[in-house]
């Protein structure tokens, strides 16, 4: 079932004369993840924010084609409304904590009380929410306390706890040290586990490849490849799109190695090995 | 990176009371010594209020505000004892200096009435967590986004003043002096103050789309993670502070 | 030619906690990388070689004198920092004369300061954007803009604070030639980094900061190579050396040119 159906989205804000978004159209199935990735003014953040609502309805602008979230039109909907189906994570995570709220705790709770969710359902959920994204033992401090790293799991867990069906992470790691990422990516691989539907913009192609069950590939706003990670990394003309393969694949491509099976580049060192294993 | 509260985590029975009724003795304190300007009952509320702050542990906490109020008392006491218009009994003289009865006698009654006024308002704020107040207020009908204004402020200020730090660094990598004379101080005026609003700006802007949605703009009942707890004494304590206003009210008018 | 010279660095903000613990290090010519997880010292080693903060024991000699001696805006005029968050500096309403500002502090006469911005505004990139206003430019273009600033200023050292932090392919491209062109002007170049592909790859040296401490400190190619150490300070290797070790061929390497020289030297023998 498709949870994401992006028909002919097109896009431009406010006060701009160029499109954000042009004629962009995909499918999301149920539980997929999708990797989000294009240089940094390709419209990796504007899609995130059409797919959350906040374009059209925060950033205005105008706006053609569609967006359905679960059957949901996205534009006939208050953010309200789809903020309980879709969730939005992005790079900042200090900007991302209320700052009403002086516990853990309470942080998690803001999106709840929001909706009105009952106190005992909320409870269970801001539990289940702390323990996936390990972050129980900090419950009581307040969030302003945290490392990014730290804070950033918080304001997943404030945002999974809303149980959306989607969960969209713009460049979640992008301002985080090594130890704040790999927490990071520790808790994302949780969550796919749990069979999420998440899509991921990024620019560690090495997560990407790890992660992905398909890759979207946007530049100038536009979709230029949407397709299985070594696929879209076997493409020759990736550098023109700004995006350089994972180490292994531009390794691979050097050697001209390709993967006997399917007959692309391999996109992670398990398979690089394997495939060197075989072919030695 | 604490939040700019004054609140005192302690245990006592003026921490556990209601908010709402704490914030009615400030009112009711406050106004009775208005409303009864006579030196006695004054004494007796300003008394009363920094009994209160003893038994909420926090007294203190409270002299260092008091203290920093001395020089509004002092001036008090010199203005009102040397120029009261009603000035009439020559109480003592210092030189030229003279001071009179009904000058000081005000002089007094004013003094007590600021350090009943602090004491009261030092009862709210010292024993209260400003969250469970404002969520207080909120379930009373305040409205939600007047609340997160006021939490919000009280914890975002802080994170402000350490980005200050942070600004200073760099512009001062930039060779710019920030220490000398006032015209130096006044040359770095804008380089300091001007990423400080911008960054602001730009973090309330993404604020404001992370709180958009966390649903805070949803249409609808809000419901709440803290239950409302049942406070010892609540309904009789407000019955009694509005008793007592209105016994204040009456005396003036029979007075 | 241009050097520090660091002897027995101490520093504390608080007494009872020492952030740095006697740091000796002889700095000159070669582009150095400084790596370590947070609360290693990095940051503040490099504040303290800025003058914004003053050592608790031990001294910093820049070029024989000591760094004590100057104010921090004094100091500016040869040593350059490019701080993390871009936002923490950006005040002008146009991007050229939020680069001119650092020359015009150290003493440049009006033209050459401007001279000097566009120049540097070219190498980030942003010759195109001169009148606009940095607040209406992404992160990335911004934390170019805070580049260019330094840039600008001409200084005989230049300190980068996580220059690759948000940036993509292109911008990485970027930073890596604005690092070699220094390099051969003879300046020196310190950065702070996070992302170990980029280290390895760039920088002719590496330096390991672990608990106020220098855990190691040798050619980049010998850092790299020494994984117990990387370990110790909870980094990982840089993506060529992990690839090696997962095909098991031996052999240190920092790029990827130099592994696949060896991938296919092994390949046809």
């Amino acid at each position: 079932m498709n949870i994401i159906d992006v028909e002919g989205l097109k896009y431009k804000y406010p006060d701009t004369d160029k499109l954000a978004l042009n004629d962009v159209s995909f499918k999301v199935e149920k539980g997929e993840f999708i990797g989000l990735i294009g240089r940094n003014t390709a419209g990796k953040s504007s899609l995130c924010f059409a797919l959350s609502g906040l374009v059209p309805h925060f950033f205005k602008g105008a706006y053609g084609g569609k967006v359905l979230v679960d059957g949901m039109e996205i534009k006939q909907h208050e953010i309200g409304e789809i903020a309980a189906k879709v969730g939005l994570v992005f790079e900042n995570p200090f900007s991302q904590m209320t700052g009403s709220k002086y516990s853990v705790y309470e942080e998690i709770a803001f999106g709840l009380e929001n909706m009105g969710i009952e106190r005992k359902e909320m409870i269970a959920r801001i539990d289940e929410s702390l323990e996936l994204l390990a972050i129980k033992e900090m419950k009581d401090q307040n969030p302003f306390d945290l490392s990014g790293g730290q804070m950033q799991r918080v304001a997943i867990a404030s945002v999974i706890a809303m149980r959306p069906d989607v969960l969209i992470l713009d460049e979640p790691t992008s301002q985080l040290d090594p130890q704040g990422s790999a927490e990071v990516f520790r808790v994302v691989e949780n969550l796919t586990k749990e069979g999420m539907t998440i899509i991921m913009a990024e620019h560690k192609m090495e997560k990407i490849s790890q992660y992905a069950d398909s890759v979207l590939l946007l530049d100038d706003g536009e979709l230029i490849d949407y397709d299985t990670p070594e696929n879209v990394f076997s493409r020759d003309d990736l550098i023109n799109h700004g995006i350089a393969a994972p180490m292994v694949t531009s390794v691979a491509k050097a050697m001209g190695m390709k993967k006997s099976d399917t007959g692309k580049y391999p996109v992670t060192l398990s398979e690089i090995s394997r495939e060197m294993g075989d072919q030695r | 990176m604490s939040a700019m509260t004054l609140y005192v985590e302690k245990n006592s029975i003026i921490h556990h009371m209601d908010p709402l009724t704490k914030l009615m003795y400030v009112f009711v304190s406050i106004a009775a010594t208005y409303i009864v300007p006579v030196h006695e009952f004054v004494f007796l509320t300003a008394a009363f209020s920094l009994l209160l702050i003893i038994i909420g542990k926090v007294f203190m906490k409270i002299l260092p505000i008091i203290a920093i109020s001395i020089i509004l008392i002092i001036s008090i006491i010199i203005v009102q004892g040397m120029f009261h218009p009603d000035n009439k009994t020559v109480l003592f003289s210092i030189g030229a200096i003279t001071f009179y009865q009904e000058g000081l006698s005000y002089a007094v009654l004013l003094t007590v009435r600021v350090i009943n006024m602090l004491s009261a308002f030092g009862v709210l704020i010292l024993t209260t967590k400003p969250d469970e107040l404002i969520e207080r207020l909120i379930k009373k009908g305040m409205s939600p986004k007047i609340g997160y204004v006021f939490l919000s402020v009280l914890q975002i200020i802080p994170q402000i003043r350490a980005t200050m730090g942070k600004i200073a660094d760099a512009q001062r990598s930039r060779g710019m002096e920030t220490e000398g004379s006032l015209i130096v101080r006044i040359r770095a005026f804008f380089p300091l103050i001007g990423p400080v609003v911008l960054n602001s700006l730009n973090d309330t802007r993404e604020r404001a789309i992370a709180l958009e949605m966390r649903g805070f703009n949803t249409k609808g009942k809000k419901t709440f993670l803290n239950e409302s707890r049942e406070y010892p004494y609540r309904k009789i304590i407000q019955f009694l502070l509005i008793a007592i206003l209105m016994a204040t009210i009456v005396w003036r008018v029979l007075l | 030619m241009t050097e520090l010279l660091i002897n027995y660095l101490h520093f504390s903000y608080t007494k009872d906690m020492e952030v740095l613990k006697g740091i000796d290090l002889h700095l000159k010519d070669q582009t150095t990388a400084i790596v370590g997880q947070n609360g290693a010292g990095k940051t503040t080693f490099v504040k303290l070689l800025k003058g914004l903060l003053q050592p608790t024991e031990g001294a910093i000699q820049f070029n024989g004198s000591n760094t004590k001696d100057y104010t921090a805006a004094n100091l500016a005029e040869h040593i350059g920092m490019v701080f993390q968050n871009p936002n923490d500096q950006i005040f002008k309403s146009k991007v050229l004369n939020e680069v001119m500002f650092g020359p015009l502090n150290i003493g440049q006469e009006e033209n050459e300061a401007r001279d000097k911005a566009l120049e540097a505004l070219k190498k980030v990139g942003l010759e195109d954007r001169l009148e606009k206003n940095p607040y209406d430019l992404s992160l990335s273009e911004r934390k170019m803009i805070s580049i260019a600033a330094v840039l600008a200023m001409d200084t005989d050292v230049v300190i980068f604070d996580e220059p690759t932090m948000g940036q993509d392919f292109a911008g990485k491209e970027r930073i890596k030639e604005i690092i070699s062109e220094l390099r051969s002007l003879g300046k020196l170049v310190l950065c702070i980094l996070h992302d170990m592909d980029f280290a390895a790859e760039v920088f002719e040296r590496t330096i390991v900061f672990n608990q106020g401490n220098v855990l190691l400190d040798g050619s980049t190619r010998d850092v790299f190579s020494d994984e117990n150490v990387l370990e110790q300070a909870f980094l990982e290797q840089p993506h060529v050396m992990q690839i090696a070790k997962n095909i098991g061929l031996d052999g240190i390497y920092t790029t990827e040119s130099e592994l696949v020289a060896a991938l296919e030297r092994a390949w046809f023998d």
